[in-house]
């Protein structure tokens, strides 16, 4: 039987699932825009070294490289003996690469026009960017960013795998005790639903409502 | 005679296989307007962004008040910041309403502290009259003030010389008219100016000189009484007739 005291045991899960998911996305936020910076401007042929990376992590799966740090990297780096911070660095460094690509997108799309006219006042590139674009580009990429979130809402689970307490190991932990197969993990995809569902939409329709105000594409 | 501002020799301009400038001398003195017509395609904007130091010449010489600007490791930005450029394209900056705008330069560039940079800002949107409409943003505004504001951009720098690129061209008639009006009364005021611009009246009424532009050279100059009435060259007058008569 599956009872409220099982479902208000699951929802014990929540706080990790949201620690990893919005921590991961903060780091992949500060990986990110200096990513897609160094990638713009590529200073001391610093490009190449954003490159690898972002094909890098494009190429393995997330799960593997939580396996990689918890397992395979706790003797040399003890930041990862914890198996809730390897899953959040795995995925914030995942994340970096993908935001910086966001980022990229946003910052081609608002133009060279907008480059030319800081230019024309003196600005230079820093200055131009810093004042001019990436204001711009953040807005942009808002949408980018609330798939991004969803997307590392989701992948979370996989720290299940390491053991980390989150949504998706308390429902099966659920599942164990209670023997009912359907309900605990039907109520774990609600309940990702629930969070993923507001936290993107809300970008969405900021970037909408920001991009009709500045008069953005 | 004047002190010159801006001047140029021998400037040429290739893009690829393409030559779009195939070599001009050009100079502007302090307070003087020159206007700049020819076909499109004649290398018109091209000229005007080597000028205004947005891209370098292939060959040639560009000299601000004097000074050898490509040839004597000076620092580029401190003299972009001293030529005004208002452009064809919309380009303010978008997330900045028009007082952030015309303020952002002042303060990043010429480094004023905020309350300074925006009284600057706000004198200078009080020249093109849209001090009212100083907290709306780019995407409020009509064309036509949206270009003032680009002029009122330029203007907060206290530049030597502004650079304008056919500021009317994508305007309606009404819209070109209000933007026109607010290039005369700077004319008038002895701004330098040099404008790329197909509205022979604002030619006519300002002009210290006109320049007749195609295939990448100066074909003909002359006050506007002269070269508008009496062109010299066939080009010239082939296109001035079409210009006005619209055909």
């Amino acid at each position: 039987m599956f009872t409220l005291e099982n479902f208000l045991f699951l929802l014990q899960g929540v706080p990790n699932t949201l620690a990893i998911s919005f921590l991961s996305f903060a780091l992949g936020f500060a990986l990110g825009i200096p990513t897609a910076i160094v990638k713009q401007f590529s200073p001391y042929g610093l490009g190449h070294v954003a490159d690898a990376y972002i094909s890098v992590m494009r190429g393995i799966p997330v799960l593997v490289i939580m396996l990689l740090f918890h397992f395979g990297m706790a003797g040399i780096i003890p930041v990862f003996k914890s198996a809730f911070l390897s899953a959040t660095f795995a995925l914030g460094l995942r994340s970096g690469a993908f935001q910086s690509q966001i980022f990229r997108g946003a910052i081609n799309s608002v133009g060279r026009q907008q480059m030319m006219a800081a230019t024309s006042l003196g600005m230079n590139r820093w200055q131009a960017f810093r004042y001019v674009i990436l204001p711009q580009a953040f807005i942009v990429a808002l949408p980018g960013l609330g798939s991004e979130i969803a997307l590392l809402i989701k992948d979370s689970s996989y720290a299940f795998v390491l053991g980390v307490l989150e949504l998706t190991k308390y429902s099966d932990i659920v599942r164990k005790a209670t023997r009912s197969f359907l309900y605990p993990y039907l109520i774990a995809a609600i309940l990702y639903i629930l969070i993923t569902f507001p936290v993107a939409n809300y970008l969405d329709r900021l970037g909408s409502r920001l991009k009709t105000k500045y008069g953005l594409r | 005679m004047g002190e010159v501002v801006l001047a140029c020799e021998g400037l040429k301009k290739r893009y690829g296989d393409l030559w779009v400038l195939k070599g001009i001398d050009f100079e502007i003195e302090k307070g003087q307007t020159k206007v700049i017509i020819g076909p499109s395609g004649s290398g018109k904007s091209t000229f005007l962004r080597l000028m205004g130091l947005l891209e370098p010449p292939t060959e040639g010489k560009i000299y601000f008040e004097g000074k050898d600007v490509y040839g004597s490791g000076l620092d580029l930005n401190m003299i972009r910041a001293k030529i005004g450029f208002v452009f064809q394209e919309p380009s303010l900056f978008r997330h900045l309403t028009a007082l952030g705008n015309v303020k952002l330069g002042p303060k990043v560039v010429l480094k004023m502290k905020d309350d300074e940079a925006e009284r600057k800002a706000l004198e200078a949107l009080k020249t093109v009259r849209l001090e009212e409409w100083s907290h709306h943003y780019p995407a409020q505004l009509s064309g036509g003030q949206q270009q003032r504001v680009g002029i009122a951009r330029a203007l907060a720098m206290d530049p030597d010389i502004i650079l304008f690129d056919e500021p009317t061209a994508s305007l309606d008639i009404e819209l070109t008219w209000e933007v026109i009006d607010v290039m005369k009364d700077l004319a008038r005021r002895g701004v330098t100016m040099l404008v790329v611009t197909h509205e022979l009246g604002f030619a006519k009424e300002v002009a210290d000189e006109i320049l007749f532009m195609d295939d990448g050279r100066i074909i003909e100059s002359g006050p506007p009484e002269e070269l508008l009435k009496n062109p010299k060259s066939p080009r010239a007058r082939e296109f001035l007739r079409r210009l006005i008569g619209g055909v």
